[in-house]
């Protein structure tokens, strides 16, 4: 049976608190049951690891539905294809996959995140410029709907794209299909370079697209602002190293009396270090390639109880001088940001809500008690639309609502699939509340 | 909805007259989501407050189009209407004071508990600290709402809804032109950020100025004959 609980959530950011009922232990049986019958005005969604950094997995006075109990998989070494429950991680998908020579092609830069949030967020990785988000690797994605209904989508179906980026309006994902590619190794293959600014890693990583799966930069955007950085470029490795299978890595960072110790100091210090630490030439275990951060768990209390916000956007190539703008607001400011990741991004998926899409991709993570932050970055936005960007949704906790039918034309043509397969608006969320969303 | 940055969305006024409430709803840290939506005399969301059925349907509009983050209650009568007689001017300022501004409140705090959240600023005053010859209608007033407040505050915990209690000494506006000032007066405007401070402290009752807070803890104590001495000044 499943359980009931009322409880307070946060998102990554640790910048929302919102409370709602926690309904977990379900069986696929008793979830669809339970989904159509529900009659909260506040509505349901479904609700993983809370890794979105915003409020898109938070439904306030309404129901957040565990699917943690999803957690099978099914891995046929042949084909390569995975059956997978919503609530397996992508690190669990990884070490599974391994065991057959096996990986999935689109990993994010955490693996403690769920197929059904990779799904709602159509998540993308390093290698986004070759293999494309997530949606790229699903053959098939089994959905619950709002009336109760279990419905099988692939990528021929209007469906399929609306559910991927949906942001989980259009229903709860059950379990999905993938196609999973071989690998020689356990490992990538790893060539580090430090660049001296943001010209250089331009360069480097623009240039870096045809002989590298992933590539990425790290960039520092504090001090002079000049967007010196690490670029990391890597394919995967034909040889193996030894690593410990964990469900949780690495120890944990505690939350020391709610105190931010990201200052514009501790930034400088930080990224001082990361920019001289020796480079990385050679073999690196593939999870910790991939998620670099998952070393040190709950890194987010690092910034205190006024919480953090992660701010990506994407800009065509071509339209680089919006990055000065940007590093010269943010030098203003004395915005120091200690995670700052530049990647060039490939064609986009035929998604509407989708994000990612041929261009520069920058992330910065930034302290919400920096003064004159919301400003700025409101401002920022409406240069970024005017310059035809956009920022990822699955990150947000602050843009303006006018913005996003500009930022995402097809928002529209997305509300329409959603409204036939959601007539009675069972599905809902803070984000959509707060952006206007359905 | 809240931003990211704790800032409120959309903020109802409710009493859009009052130069308090204004004060505090243009102070309001930024959104770039705001929404301002004036409930008054006239305009959007026209009331008489001491119309029931007015009230429930204003509640309901307010919160037809979304989410309301924060509710500010700025209705109120001095009771000093030239047009009135003292016992009608007391019944008047009862009905809206009390009798109507409690159900509004009612009102919005069950629908922010639907949702599970919301903060209600509710504006007190330092006149409900112990009555006095010339305003004891007025404050019996103040002093019921400001009891019914700190009620429902303990009442409402644990739902994600919060009542925010604002305890104005005299401010220098339109409804207390003529009046003598008082010591500790402040204008409007720093009256507004006083209630602005109150929706984001973790105390349940701000002061404004914040020295009245002392101040009232002397006049409470005061002997009788003093304090009868003092406030016939």
């Amino acid at each position: 049976m499943p359980t009931t609980n009322l409880e307070v959530f946060s998102g990554w950011g640790n910048n929302f608190h919102s409370i709602a009922n926690r309904q977990s232990g379900f069986g696929i049986e008793a979830l669809q049951s339970f989904v159509a019958d529900a009659k909260s005005v506040r509505g349901l969604l479904a609700a993983g690891l809370f890794r979105s950094y915003g409020d898109s997995a938070l439904n306030s006075g309404g129901t957040l539905l565990d699917l943690s109990s999803l957690n099978s998989i099914s891995i046929e070494e042949s084909s390569g294809v995975a059956i997978v429950g919503a609530g397996v991680t992508i690190t669990q998908l990884e070490q599974a996959a391994l065991k057959h020579s096996l990986f999935p092609p689109v990993v994010p830069g955490t693996g403690f995140v769920t197929m059904g949030g990779a799904i709602a967020a159509d998540i993308h990785g390093k290698s986004h410029h070759q293999t494309g988000t997530f949606s790229a690797c699903l053959r098939r994605i089994r959905l619950l709907l709002s009336s109760g209904a279990i419905v099988d989508y692939t990528p021929s179906d209007v469906e399929f794209w609306a559910t991927v980026g949906g942001l989980g309006l259009t229903g709860v994902v059950l379990e999905a299909e993938l196609q999973l590619r071989k690998v020689a190794g356990n490992t990538a293959e790893v060539t580090e370079r430090r660049v001296k600014n943001l010209g250089e890693m331009i360069d480097l990583l623009g240039g870096a697209d045809t002989d590298f799966e992933h590539t990425v930069a790290w960039i520092d955007l504090s001090g002079d602002y000049k967007g010196r950085g690490v670029v990391s470029l890597g394919n995967y490795g034909t040889t193996s190293v030894k690593t410990k299978e964990s469900k949780s890595s690495g120890p944990k960072l505690p939350s020391i009396a709610g105190k931010n110790f990201i200052t514009p100091l501790s930034v400088r210090a930080f990224n001082e270090m990361w920019y001289r630490k020796p480079l990385k030439n050679g073999p690196v275990a593939l999870g910790k390639y991939m998620h670099p951060l998952d070393g040190v768990n709950e890194w987010n209390n690092i910034y205190g109880s006024a919480g953090f916000l992660q701010y990506q956007f994407v800009i065509d190539i071509g339209k680089e001088e919006i990055f000065e703008k940007l590093f010269a607001g943010l030098r203003s400011l004395k915005a120091a940001s200690f995670l700052g990741v530049l990647k060039k991004f490939g064609e986009r998926s035929l998604s509407p809500l989708s994000f990612p899409r041929a261009g520069w991709t920058l992330t910065l993570d930034y302290s919400t008690s920096v003064p004159g932050l919301e400003k700025f970055l409101s401002e920022f936005d409406e240069e970024l639309v005017a310059a035809g960007g956009r920022i990822y949704l699955i990150k947000d906790s602050r843009v303006s609502p006018t913005l996003i039918p500009l930022m995402y034309p097809e928002l529209n043509k997305w509300r329409e699939i959603r409204r036939t397969m959601d007539p009675k608006g069972l599905w809902q969320s803070d984000q959509a509340r707060r952006l206007h969303l359905c | 909805m809240l931003n990211g940055f704790k800032n409120p969305g959309r903020v109802a006024l409710v009493g859009s007259n009052s130069e308090i409430g204004l004060a505090i709803i243009s102070q309001l840290p930024e959104n770039n989501a705001r929404e301002l939506l004036l409930v008054g005399r006239s305009g959007e969301f026209a009331l008489d407050v001491t119309d029931k059925a007015g009230r429930e349907r204003v509640v309901a509009d307010l919160f037809s189009q979304g989410d309301l983050d924060v509710a500010v209650i700025a209705v109120g009568l001095l009771g000093n209407n030239p047009e009135l007689n003292a016992t009608d001017n007391l019944l008047a300022t009862m009905e809206v004071n009390y009798v109507g501004t409690i159900h509004l409140v009612e009102l919005i705090a069950e629908r922010m508990k639907s949702q599970a959240h919301g903060q209600i600023l509710i504006i007190s005053s330092f006149a409900q600290v112990r009555p006095r010859p010339d305003n004891y209608g007025y404050g019996s007033t103040k002093a019921g709402l400001d009891f019914y407040a700190r009620g429902l505050a303990s009442a409402l915990e644990g739902t994600g809804v919060s009542i925010k209690i604002l305890r104005p000494g005299f401010v220098q506006s339109k409804m207390t032109v003529g009046m003598e000032s008082a010591p500790f007066a402040i204008t409007a405007e720093e009256c507004g950020r006083y209630g602005v401070a109150a929706l984001t402290s973790k105390k349940l009752v701000t002061w404004a100025p914040s020295l009245l807070k002392y101040v009232a803890l002397v006049f409470r104590s005061l002997p009788p004959v003093i304090f009868r001495k003092i406030s016939q000044r």
